[in-house]
């Protein structure tokens, strides 16, 4: 007979005790019942895989949507203690995946992208494995409709009916109703649903509307300059966050770094090391960040630009306080600001009479337009033209909800975390001081207790080259 | 790159394609690019910039221009100094002291393992077991494994950082302290070039510049027998000369001719041409056998017909007899013998 989970957990992590969401989730798995849990960052997902493949023979397959961060992954798996684990993408060098290819029954914990996974000889490889458990990662990616949008996951659904729809544990931080329906849908499965509140009573939410661009930039600067850090600023884009980088490092004086995909992966464990290390206070991201930082002391999250859905939001803003401390989310609009979402949205979708005309004659189209590509994409896997056309319609009006969805949160004139919290059907609590405060009222920081006590000053190197070498050894 | 560090690049003499200088950089090894690089003394740039993008210099040629520093020639792809920009070129700009060697290292390879190594024996010599490995591909990651299985123990910190202390000892204090601040290990997240960039008010292209010089001179010291990382370079030592033309030059070595060769080899004889002019140019004067190709004969006509600097040398300017006499081959590899010997006016 297995031994009791608490019994692994303590054996595996040296913990006693299980995080709220994780035993439900494993009594399920080892029920043998598909599982979707939905648990906010920070909650220990990746726990609950780890133990499972721990406590059961065969492999873990993970499928995930973060090429760049796979790796990291990895890395963590290892860190861990995991040291059977790999990851396949398409950034897999040749030489690599042959060896990962060649001891393929060896691992213990698999990560792949879903479209190394739709490839016919891998799927054919990965059907000769004995899986313990697929797990999807970010699962609200089969849903969210967006620049980085996989339509991969689509065909996850596929997928698993030939893997013989293998015990499944979907996993996201934030997924209201329609979001779960959704992903149960295209996973043709009926799971389990383990969901813990998206609430994070210690973050403070804000709103504050600004007149314009210029004003906004200043307000930023004012804000970072005023606030206890280390704090996130989430942008849009990757060019935005490093320029606020330079000019936030000018005009306040603090310690910061862009961080976004566009880094090499050295930049980017560096900037990562550093924020974690206590040497940065400010990082201006895309969210390609945030995934593997275990920074708990993170105090506030601004965003720059109006993220697509509240699930993102919720995701992002999930990284401050962790360490339960007083921290804030503050959200910067500007009237017109929801024209970027919708059109970074609309950007690599076709419109109904060019899906139609590709179908007449798809060799009359370059795929090197991203529509196209993904038009090409679900031709090839002989999905119909009006099923195509459907998707689209469907997804459109999806994205168009959930971005007015994001803006009644906006303009939410009474309580910001009711609004939010009922986005996900929960129920909030009494509005209060130390709750919210949406665009027109006023916010004290101070009241919060956010405001900068203390500037770091700048870590001082001592002693020259050598005495730094020295110090490494 | 900025258009400073295009202008450190730039001569007030001679004009110097773009193109040349962009296709360096991004290793796009055709004998025009090496050859040019050559005459340009700026072959130390091979595959520096892999992932610069088609036409990355025109902005900042462009910058030069607009300033006055540069004029273009007969195309806008030529350009050449004009006497202020040589002024400006002449200040101070880092200069690497081992570039001359740069073709003759997989510098990025060992870059990576160097970086990895250090990191690894900084965590073991803090006696760290869990941490975050820098991300490397799978080759850098299994030959450092390799060398540490082997390598590790108690002396081996220690080792390490005196042999990384005397390479950089030999380089100007402002390298040493770049070099070291690249390195992540225990507690030190290391900085990336940026953050340098602005700490030092150099470009980063002159910071990258300046680490390859000392991750260089490290790979050198490295070559000595009791180096703790010898056995790690080892295998990023390699022959700047295509494994393909290798073979040929072996072949001529042993006698035969270009067309015997190229029906063995199963190449055309215009490969085997182009194989031998890129060991010609990549290689020292006295490794590559300039008198049996050139023979007396050949020297003596194009010595005769050709004057001037080199880079005013045409093919098509010839007596149309010495043309149907000798291809466009003997031509060039009778030019890049003089540059090598240093002999500029023939």
């Amino acid at each position: 007979m297995l031994e009791s989970l608490e019994s692994s957990l303590e054996k595996v992590f040296g913990f006693q005790t299980f995080r709220s969401g994780q035993k439900a989730a494993l009594s399920a798995l080892e029920a043998g019942q598909d599982t979707l849990a939905v648990l906010p960052t920070g909650a220990g997902k990746t726990l609950i895989y780890q133990l499972y493949g721990y406590r059961h023979a065969g492999c873990v397959l993970i499928i995930s949507p973060l090429l760049s961060l796979m790796n990291d992954q990895v890395d963590r798996m290892r860190v861990a203690g995991f040291r059977r684990s790999a990851a396949i993408n398409s950034l897999t060098s040749y030489s690599e995946r042959q060896e990962i290819l060649q001891h393929l029954a060896d691992y213990q914990f698999l990560f792949m992208s879903p479209e190394m996974l739709a490839q016919p000889q891998m799927l054919h490889r990965i059907k000769q494995l004995n899986l313990s458990l697929l797990v999807i990662d970010e699962a609200h990616c089969i849903v969210q409709w967006g620049p980085d949008f996989r339509p991969e996951y689509l065909l996850l659904g596929a997928i698993r009916t030939q893997l013989q729809q293998p015990l499944t544990l979907m996993l996201t931080a934030t997924a209201g109703r329609s979001t779960r329906e959704e992903i149960a849908r295209q996973l043709r499965s009926t799971p389990t649903i383990v969901a813990e509140s998206v609430d994070r009573p210690n973050i403070f939410l804000d709103v504050e509307q600004v007149a314009d661009e210029p004003a906004k930039q200043v307000r930023l600067t004012q804000l970072v300059g005023q606030l206890q850090g280390p704090g996130v600023v989430y942008f849009s884009s990757k060019q935005q966050a490093t320029e606020t980088a330079i000019g936030l490092r000018q005009d306040t004086g603090v310690r910061v770094a862009a961080y976004h995909a566009g880094l090499d992966s050295e930049d980017r464990f560096k900037i990562q090391q550093q924020f974690m290390a206590g040497q940065l206070d400010v990082i201006c991201a895309t969210s390609a960040f945030g995934m593997g930082i275990d920074k708990d002391d993170v105090r506030y999250v601004i965003h720059y630009h109006l993220p697509a859905d509240l699930e993102s939001y919720a995701q992002e803003i999930g990284r401050a306080g962790r360490d339960g401390k007083p921290s804030i989310a503050i959200l910067l609009y500007a009237a017109g600001d929801e024209q970027l979402p919708l059109f970074l949205g609309q950007a690599n979708r076709p419109e109904a009479d060019t899906i139609q005309r590709y179908y007449a004659r798809p060799q009359a189209f370059s795929e090197e337009d991203a529509a196209i590509a993904l038009l090409a994409f679900y031709r090839r896997h002989g999905i119909s033209e009006t099923a195509v056309i459907n998707l689209f319609t469907r997804r459109e009006r999806e994205r168009n909800r959930a971005l007015a969805q994001m803006l009644a949160y906006v303009r939410e004139p009474h309580c910001l975390r009711h609004n939010w919290l009922q986005a996900f059907d929960e129920q909030s609590p009494a509005h209060d001081e130390q709750c919210c405060s949406p665009a027109g009222a006023p916010v004290d920081l101070a009241q919060l207790g956010l405001l900068a006590t203390t500037r770091t000053a700048p870590t001082v190197v001592t002693g020259g080259w050598t005495a730094q070498l020295r110090r490494l050894f | 790159m900025e258009a400073v560090d295009l202008l450190v690049l730039l001569d007030s003499q001679q004009f110097r394609r773009l193109r040349v200088i962009e296709n360096l950089l991004r290793e796009r090894k055709t004998v025009s690019t090496l050859y040019w690089g050559q005459r340009y003394r700026l072959l130390y740039l091979l595959g520096l910039a892999k992932k610069m993008s088609r036409g990355a210099l025109d902005l900042p040629a462009q910058a030069l221009l607009q300033q006055g520093l540069i004029v273009t020639g007969e195309t806008p792809d030529q350009v050449r100094l004009t006497p202020k920009g040589e002024q400006q070129a002449t200040q101070a700009y880092y200069q690497p002291q081992t570039r001359d060697t740069w073709t003759r290292l997989d510098l990025m390879a060992a870059r990576q393992r160097i970086l990895l190594a250090v990191q690894v024996t900084s965590q073991y010599a803090h006696e760290t077991k869990r941490y975050y490995p820098l991300a490397t591909d799978l080759a850098t990651r299994q030959a450092v494994r390799r060398w540490f299985h082997q390598a590790k123990g108690q002396s081996l910190p220690g080792h390490l950082f005196v042999s990384l202390k005397t390479a950089l000892e030999q380089l100007p204090e402002m390298v040493a302290e770049v070099v070291t601040a690249l390195f992540t290990g225990y507690q030190q997240p290391g900085q990336t070039v940026d953050q340098l960039a602005r700490k030092y008010q150099r470009t980063p292209w002159e910071i990258y510049l300046m680490q390859l010089d000392g991750l260089m001179q490290i790979a050198q010291d490295a070559q000595d027998q009791n180096h703790p990382l010898r056995s790690l370079l080892q295998s990023t030592w390699q022959s700047p000369v295509s494994r393909s033309a290798q073979q040929t030059l072996a072949a001529v070595g042993r006698g035969r001719s270009l067309e015997q060769i190229a029906t063995a080899r199963r190449i055309k004889p215009s490969t085997a041409r182009e194989h031998l002019l890129e060991a010609a140019i990549l290689m020292p004067v006295t490794a590559f056998p300039y008198d049996w190709i050139l023979t007396p004969e050949i020297q003596h006509a194009f010595a005769t017909a050709l004057a001037g600097p080199i880079d005013s040398w045409q093919y098509s300017a010839l007596p149309q007899a010495l043309q149907e006499r000798y291809a466009f081959f003997y031509f060039r590899l009778y030019a890049i013998w003089c540059d090598k010997r240093g002999v500029e006016r023939a």
